[in-house]
């Protein structure tokens, strides 16, 4: 358990390293005046800002070697000092809060719909494999798997909210705004894990374990109860931590087609603008946002599955 | 170990077949086949793979695949089971008979522990409350001397151990009929024994055993009626004193002398000086030992065999000498004359010797090629091995194991080699295999003073040809 | 930018689904290669009188809201799709491949220090890397080439890794060098066949997960700008004119589907 959890926190930590390594070159690389550039996203706009670029430069000037800068750097990175952004003035970590419920909310719909669509498909297909519901299955999960999300997002909004009007296409407010982004993404994801578990299903039903469940006698729902879904479940929730990458990239594009104000519409705009503080504090939110998702399906699978306790 | 407590759903008198046929889409695989197993009389069908034997007890439980059909007559009790229908014969499951699965680590569910597998049987077969069902639970594993574990997981559980739980949900069952699948596959002598003291108490305590098995040794320890198949005929049946002293067939004789225990013994004696030696070995995995301040020698022209349980390290002493694996203390030394590649190894899984996708002649004419060698040498082992030169276009997955594992020794003795370590050659294959190329490497030994390292588990084969015998004695219980 | 695919790996065999997806594939290729050499039109032209036309008549294919022939912008967009996709892929399977043998056969501190790379790239999802080396020149081609080769470099490598390692386990290896068989001989007759399946499924789907990297960036502004005619790009510039010309607007998603699908139909995990 102490390894697991020690495990998830140096990835966090090699999240916080990658993103801030990369925020602190850009802060100096990019054209323009990187002093005034470090002093605003520092002190934001109510500080003196002429004075302030004044110190910047001359910290820059007094030659302390980069690497103590970038430990400084990294060090308000952690304390979750993110300065402010160079657009709007505002400290980071309040646009965050604003934005993170937003982009929670969509995952977390996103992900129970996909679980409400996948898996069960996908025990119906396994349960006969080969059979009209299976094939059906694997050339809807091909098709939909060819198409990107912001492909899909587009057709979606096309048909729902400017042909048949049922739903708005943009924004952020009621629960309606949140069904087609939601959507978009579950149809991704389900497309992939009804096929998991169409593959989870038929291989447990030919399993030895599963035939001699049913040669001690035991009825045919207990069998399917006891020894069959657990195993199924196994490679299903352990293929979840996979989907996360595809989960929070999609949110980001997900975000930017629909212009729903989470997390991922915030960083592509502020990659725009060129507003780095903002850049470093987005990619940093997706970033542990998916440290975390991964922990909780790679937990789940642990209490699922015994043999990935031991110790060795 | 007390003898099975519970006897109530005893009722089952008998079970006989009359003409029992399994026809496929090509036709029948398994012809007339009569058989009668009574109380205190077990009965053991006897045979190779293909020989259908399994199919007889898939007709009998009513398991046989989709595409097979059974014809004759199954009588439990005096009721034939095959005029009945798939439902209620799905309902003797657990009630009437019972199964003892083979490779009971795999019919296992790895993520259940052993204890509620043994006592979902009370609750979901026998219909009893949960705490009837933990006593009962509990009894069951005592008496086949699992009490304490009972909480652990099958992986947790060595493959004696994964039987023994087998046969404690078999018991749970408590059928009148108790079908034993291979019961002693993969398992070494020492477990082998174990099981057969077990099955023998079932029998005494009134159940109708039926097993399959193509270990020779379990028939004739069981007793009661032995039947022996060959492609799906039965070639000989009656009590096993007759049939396994006396048998009728011609196969019947060469199984039966397939068996060490009936050999006459063979020890080649040494020609010449030590050929590998190791002083002072140590072995450790992890914190377990398996062996230290081991000494071993090898001289020309002998056998050394080396005994012991699965797990206590005999495959690695080989390895160690073969310089395949690092020992954590002593010495190995090689008579200095004698090139490097004159030390060659055999494996007990003869297809995991072979690339799987290389056909065999591809694999030795590079073998030829890059020593040098000529290809009619070759052509001579193959006449001399009895293999068929079209052998060599398959791939290994298309071979026999004992057709493969005589490849494997072909390939080998290309290089002249003046060591051999046999890693259990001989553990996988069919008895009849199994005597071929234990007679085979005889001939070689006393040809050319070749020297081996046996590693097994069958101490009857190495009192039968080992010069000396090494025994181990570590592994898990 | 991932390109979600079931679990599996198995022997190069080919059923029909593999080979339609090929001879998609290949007429796609055609388009794309031939294509922007047949079609002479530039698909830079603008001409206003033109704007929205429709399909068939003098536009083969219509013209977008300025009046450039799809047909030619499509076939340039293809590829430009399929040209990144071969070069990233290119430079992610060559170092991915040769390392993951590397780190396979020798273990130890080459392998540690490798694994410590690939953990690196691995802490973020691959478009939010993208994403981030964009920032520092967004719509520039040079970042996104960069970002997707580190991305697709590591799947590359950690597959072959980890089929190596298994397969150098296995006794028939341990047999050959018992034999005298040289290193190099190993590596040849047994090794690469045994990752040569895995590859072809790995550059079909890296290949998939590039096209749909680019035209994602390309829609939501980030990647490549117009009015060079990149797939994505062109369904976002022609979404305001869903309701005069809803079929242009789904030419480009088609092309975009029909790659990507072609390019999973070859790589076929196989199902059961």
């Amino acid at each position: 358990m102490r390894r697991f959890l020690l495990s998830r926190l140096a990835q966090a930590g090699l999240v916080a390293l990658v993103v801030g390594a990369l925020s602190f070159v850009l802060m100096r690389a990019l054209p323009g005046d990187a002093a005034m550039r470090i002093a605003a996203g520092r002190y934001g706009p109510d500080a003196r800002i002429a004075e302030a670029a004044e110190k910047v430069r001359l910290e820059l000037g007094l030659d302390r070697p980069w690497f103590v800068q970038f430990a400084d750097w990294l060090g308000n990175l952690l304390s979750l000092n993110l300065g402010h952004s160079l657009v709007t003035g505002a400290p980071v970590l309040e646009e965050l809060e604003v934005q993170l419920g937003a982009s929670v909310w969509l995952a977390a719909a996103a992900v129970v719909l996909s679980l409400l669509l996948g898996p069960i498909i996908g025990v119906v297909a396994g349960l006969r494999p080969n059979g009209w519901s299976d094939r059906l299955g694997l050339a809807g999960s091909v098709m939909l798997r060819a198409l990107p999300p912001f492909v899909l997002g587009l057709l979606l909004m096309l048909i729902f909210a400017i042909w048949l009007r049922w739903l708005p296409p943009a924004g952020f407010g009621s629960w309606r705004e949140l069904v087609l982004p939601a959507f978009t993404l579950a149809l991704g994801l389900a497309a992939v894990s009804s096929r998991v578990t169409r593959n989870a299903i038929a291989s447990v039903t030919k399993a030895p374990y599963f035939t001699f469940a049913r040669h001690k006698g035991l009825p045919e729902a207990v069998v399917v109860r006891r020894h069959g879904l657990r195993n199924a479940a196994i490679p299903v929730v352990s293929y979840l931590g996979v989907q996360a990458i595809y989960l929070v990239e999609g949110v980001v594009v997900v975000e930017s087609i629909f212009a729903y104000p989470g997390i991922g519409h915030a960083l592509v705009h502020a990659i725009v603008e060129r507003d780095i503080p903002m850049v470093q504090g987005t990619a940093l939110a997706m970033g542990l946002i998916f440290v975390a998702i991964t922990a909780l399906a790679d937990g789940a699978c642990l209490w699922l599955d015994p043999r990935l306790r031991r110790a060795s | 170990m007390n003898a099975p407590a519970r006897l109530q759903h005893l009722n089952a008198r008998d079970l006989s077949a009359t003409n029992l046929c399994v026809h496929a889409a090509s036709g029948p695989i398994v012809r007339n086949v009569d058989f009668s197993v009574g109380p205190g009389t077990p009965l053991t069908l006897l045979g190779e793979s293909g020989s259908g034997k399994s199919l007889v007890a898939q007709a009998v439980m009513g398991a046989l695949p989709a595409e097979l059909q059974a014809s004759g007559a199954i009588h439990l009790n005096g009721h034939d089971l095959l005029t009945t229908s798939s439902e209620d014969r799905r309902k003797l499951w657990g009630r009437r008979i019972s199964l003892l699965p083979q490779e009971p680590w795999l019919a296992l569910d790895p993520t259940m522990k052993v204890g509620e597998q043994v006592s979902e049987v009370h609750r979901f077969v026998h219909r009893q409350s949960a705490g009837e069902s933990e006593v009962r639970t509990r009894d069951n594993l005592a008496n086949v001397g699992l009490d304490r574990s009972g909480a652990l997981y099958p992986f947790q559980l060595s493959g004696g151990m994964c039987q023994r739980a087998a046969l404690a949900i078999a018991q749970a069952s408590d059928c009148g009929l108790m079908i034993a699948d291979e019961p002693t596959k993969g398992l070494d002598a020492q477990l082998r024994d174990g099981v057969v003291t077990r099955l023998k108490q079932e029998v005494a305590a009134g159940r109708l055993v039926f097993t399959i098995t193509h270990d020779v040794g379990v028939a004739r320890a069981l007793g009661g009626t032995v039947g022996i198949m060959l492609d799906g005929r039965l070639v000989d049946y009656g009590p096993a004193a007759e049939v396994l002293i006396r048998p009728t067939h011609d196969y019947s004789r060469a199984l039966l002398q397939a068996d060490p225990e009936t050999w006459a013994g063979r020890t080649p004696d040494r020609v010449g000086d030590s050929v590998l030696t190791g002083h002072g070995l140590a072995k450790s995995f992890g914190d377990k030992t398996l062996f230290t301040g081991l000494d071993v020698e090898v001289g020309a022209g002998e056998i050394v065999c080396i005994l012991g349980p699965s797990g206590c390290g005999k495959t690695s002493v080989g390895n160690i000498l073969l310089g395949l694996l690092q020992a954590d203390a002593g010495k190995v030394e090689r008579r200095g004359d004698i090139a490097a590649l004159r030390y060659q190894k055999l494996y007990q899984d003869p297809p995991a010797a072979f690339a799987p996708h290389q056909v065999v002649r591809r694999g030795l004419q590079d073998l030829v090629r890059l020593h040098r060698l000529e290809w009619d040498k070759v052509e001579g082992l193959l006449a001399r091995l009895k293999l068929p030169a079209a052998l060599l276009d398959r791939r290994p997955g298309q071979i026999s194991g004992g057709e493969l594992q005589r490849l494997a020794i072909l390939r080998a003795l290309l290089l002249e080699p003046a060591f051999l370590f046999a890693d259990e050659a001989t553990s996988r294959l069919d008895p009849l295999s199994q005597k071929e190329v234990i007679e085979l490497l005889l001939e070689i030994v006393e040809e050319t003073g070749l020297a081996i390292l046996l590693v097994t588990h069958d101490r009857a084969l190495a009192e039968k040809i080992a010069s000396r015998t090494i025994m181990l004695q570590g592994g898990p219980a | 930018m991932s390109v979600q695919a079931p679990p599996a790996a198995t022997a190069l065999r080919f059923p029909p689904s593999r080979l339609a997806g090929a001879g998609l594939l290949a007429a796609l290729a055609a388009f794309a290669i031939l294509g922007p050499w047949l079609i002479t039109a530039d698909p830079a032209e603008q001409d206003f009188s033109a704007s929205l036309a429709p399909i068939g008549g003098e536009y083969l294919l219509g013209a977008d809201h300025y009046g450039r022939s799809l047909l030619a912008r499509l076939a340039h967009g293809a590829r430009l799709s399929f040209g990144m996709a071969v070069l990233t892929t290119l430079t992610a399977a060559l170092p991915g491949i040769l390392l993951g043998l590397l780190a396979a056969w020798h273990g130890g501190l080459v392998e540690r220090l490798l694994e410590f790379l690939a953990n690196i790239v691995l802490a973020l999802p691959g478009l939010l890397l993208v994403l981030l080396l964009l920032a520092f020149a967004p719509g520039d081609f040079g970042p996104l080439y960069v970002g997707l080769a580190l991305t697709l470099w590591v799947e590359f490598y950690r597959v072959t890794r980890a089929t190596t390692a298994a397969l150098l386990k296995q006794p028939h290896i341990e047999a050959a060098k018992l034999l005298g068989f040289p290193p190099g001989y190993i590596l040849r007759s047994y090794v690469l066949p045994a990752i040569a399946a895995n590859t072809v499924t790995l550059a079909a789907f890296a290949m998939a997960a590039a096209i749909i990297a680019v035209s994602t960036l390309s829609a939501i502004s980030v990647g490549l700008q117009p009015p060079t005619p990149e797939l994505g790009s062109m369904i976002v510039e022609l979404l305001p004119y869903y309701s005069e010309a809803p079929v242009h607007l789904l030419l480009p998603a088609l092309l975009i589907f029909l790659l990507v699908l072609a390019l999973q139909l070859v790589a076929q995990r196989q199902d059961g």
